[in-house]
């Protein structure tokens, strides 16, 4: 248990907790906002523990999420917002 | 060592941004108040632990990978953050009626 992991541990469940319930709760589009703050801690969690257990071959796992997550997030909006609009095509369509 | 002393200080630092924006996404009211508070995660509190990180690795292949994540995340904040706010505005717009789905 060193500095790296102990950070971890505290980002883990101070940091992922809030994110979690926020996530959970609501709106679907206010839990998105609490998931892609989720992806971002997550980032740093892994960073941390591929520090702390000295590997540096696990960072490659944190590099990977932080491609992957924002664009699941614009994803997910895009998702949201055609569902927001219920077959209603060319509204803005003057003709 | 001084370095190692640094490192540990920009840790505390970011990981402190960190838990205050995830603090800030329970309390603040509302959705946009809470967009705010992932940008204080994503922009200062990440960019803050990876630096510390390379801080703490020295110079190197190692370190340089270390803050082109850091970068992305900051670079990949204010987009996400951006494509939740037009949904959000396009929502709040048009209030959608009340579906079990």
């Amino acid at each position: 248990m060193n500095a790296w992991t102990l950070a971890a541990a505290v980002l883990l469940v101070l940091g992922l907790g809030p994110c979690v319930v926020v996530a959970t709760r609501g709106d679907p589009l206010r839990r998105l906002v609490g998931a892609s703050l989720a992806g971002a801690v997550l980032v740093g969690v892994l960073l941390l523990l591929a520090k702390g257990f000295d590997r540096s071959a696990y960072v490659d796992v944190a590099l990977v999420l932080a491609v992957l997550a924002p664009a699941g997030t614009l994803v997910f909006t895009r998702l949201l917002v055609e569902e927001n609009r219920p077959g209603e095509e060319n509204r803005d369509d003057p003709s | 060592m001084i370095r190692h002393d640094v490192a540990l200080a920009l840790l505390v630092l970011g990981v402190a941004a960190v838990l205050l924006a995830c603090l800030a996404l329970l309390t603040l009211p509302g959705p946009f108040p809470r967009l705010h508070a992932t940008a204080v995660a994503t922009s200062l509190g990440l960019p803050l632990i990876a630096l510390a990180l390379a801080v703490d690795t020295g110079p190197g292949r190692g370190a340089v990978k270390l803050l082109i994540i850091g970068l992305l995340v900051a670079l990949s904040g204010p987009i996400t953050t951006m494509a939740i706010g037009k949904a959000l505005r396009e929502q709040s717009a048009r209030p959608r009626e009340r579906r079990t789905s």
